[in-house]
């Protein structure tokens, strides 16, 4: 069995509305973890990204000076940043497919759609610590792996080139510690 | 290992893509235990009761977003519709609509929903219906303010139906020589949202 030690976490919230931040705040201290950090629009969560150095970004997606989306991609940037692999969260009210589509194509983690749930947030932060998924960078893209398994009824062709070497299976750990010792 | 070296991505290079496995972070916090182990608490459960000790503001909060909508529709009025007038409009209403069920009033979510649809889907910004803005926001603030709280009141939701049949006839209308982002935006949402327990 797993458990997430939420103590060994340490969070940034970004979110234009004081409201949900709190909301978010509140969820995360009962999870168990102590260090969560907020910002209420994209380039003060960039600063904060910077600053803080967070295990875990939990973003909105509609806010001023910069969005949720654009803040992504900005993180999302090999080199220009000391973490460009840090799991983002994208917790929003957009759930219509082409956002959630966009989301994915920015590089982010998970999605999750408001109205938020304890249960919901739980399952996204276990997730994505419990189950690293590897990047992959091509020329336009560059962020988790979209992949998220491989489906063996595909028929299409295959859009990655170099072979069948190109997917390397990576053990999540919550499957190694579901296997006996 | 050392450190340095712990902390380097293994890169593995094709020939149009690189797929890489960064140093995982995070299994810091990842604690294995034994199945029969005794769960000291359950970190969901907490955080529900945590939430719930914050439920008492819950009715403010709501007062201050419907406020927040009615000053953005009077901006409309007064200014006319315009990028910034428009943007904060849709800016309440999306906060409404994600946050409204957590509050307490599922039923004002449709009708922020429909807000939001209206605002974001019609071609023109010029040509958003300001009658049909009007409606919106009252039905919001009279849900909220009628404590019109759970699921279950026939009005309300007639009212957010009703709204939501008018808003969607309106869009089909306005974007009748757009087939394509029609369809676009008649697709089923990918992403439910998920049941709070």
């Amino acid at each position: 069995m797993i458990r997430i030690d939420f103590n060994r976490l340490r969070f940034l919230v970004i979110d234009d509305n004081a409201h949900m931040r709190r909301i978010l705040r509140t969820l995360l201290h009962g999870f168990g973890t102590r260090e969560v950090y907020e910002a209420e629009d994209g380039a003060a969560g960039l600063e904060g990204f910077t600053h803080y150095s967070p295990d875990i970004v939990i973003t909105d997606w509609a806010m001023p000076i910069f969005d949720g989306l654009e803040l992504t991609q900005m993180i999302r940037q090999p080199g220009a940043n000391t973490n460009p692999y840090v799991p983002i969260i994208m917790l929003t009210g957009h759930s219509e497919k082409k956002r959630v589509i966009a989301a994915r194509d920015a590089g982010v983690t998970e999605f999750l759609a408001k109205p938020i749930s304890a249960k919901g947030l739980y399952q996204r932060v276990l997730n994505v610590v419990a189950n690293p998924r590897a990047f992959i960078r091509t020329k336009s893209y560059f962020g988790p792996d979209r992949r998220r398994s491989a489906n063996p009824n595909y028929a299409g062709p295959e859009r990655r080139k170099g072979g069948k070497a190109d997917v390397i299976k990576q053990q999540p750990l919550l499957d190694k510690a579901k296997s006996p010792t | 290992m050392s450190e340095k070296k712990a902390n380097l991505a293994a890169v593995s290079t094709f020939a149009d893509h690189e797929v890489i496995l960064p140093p995982n972070k995070l299994k810091k916090a990842v604690q294995k235990v034994k199945p029969d182990a005794k769960v000291e608490f359950d970190p969901v459960a907490r955080a529900e009761a945590a939430l719930a000790e914050l439920a008492a503001d819950f009715t403010q909060w709501m007062e201050q977003e419907c406020i927040r909508l009615d000053t953005a529709r009077k901006a409309v009025k007064a200014s006319g519709l315009n990028q910034g007038t428009c943007d904060a409009l849709f800016l309440a209403a999306h906060d409404i609509k994600g946050q409204a069920a957590t509050f307490g009033y599922p039923l004002v979510e449709p009708v922020a929903d429909s807000l939001c649809r209206l605002i974001e889907h019609t071609p023109d910004m010029k040509r958003i219906p300001l009658g049909l803005v009007d409606q919106h926001v009252d039905a919001v603030r009279a849900i909220t303010h009628r404590n019109t709280r759970g699921d279950s009141d026939a009005n309300a939701t007639m009212l957010a139906g009703k709204l939501r049949h008018v808003t969607e006839e309106f869009l089909a209308h306005a974007n009748r020589d757009r087939p394509e982002y029609l369809e676009q935006i008649l697709a089923p949402a990918l992403a439910p949202s998920e049941p709070s327990n």
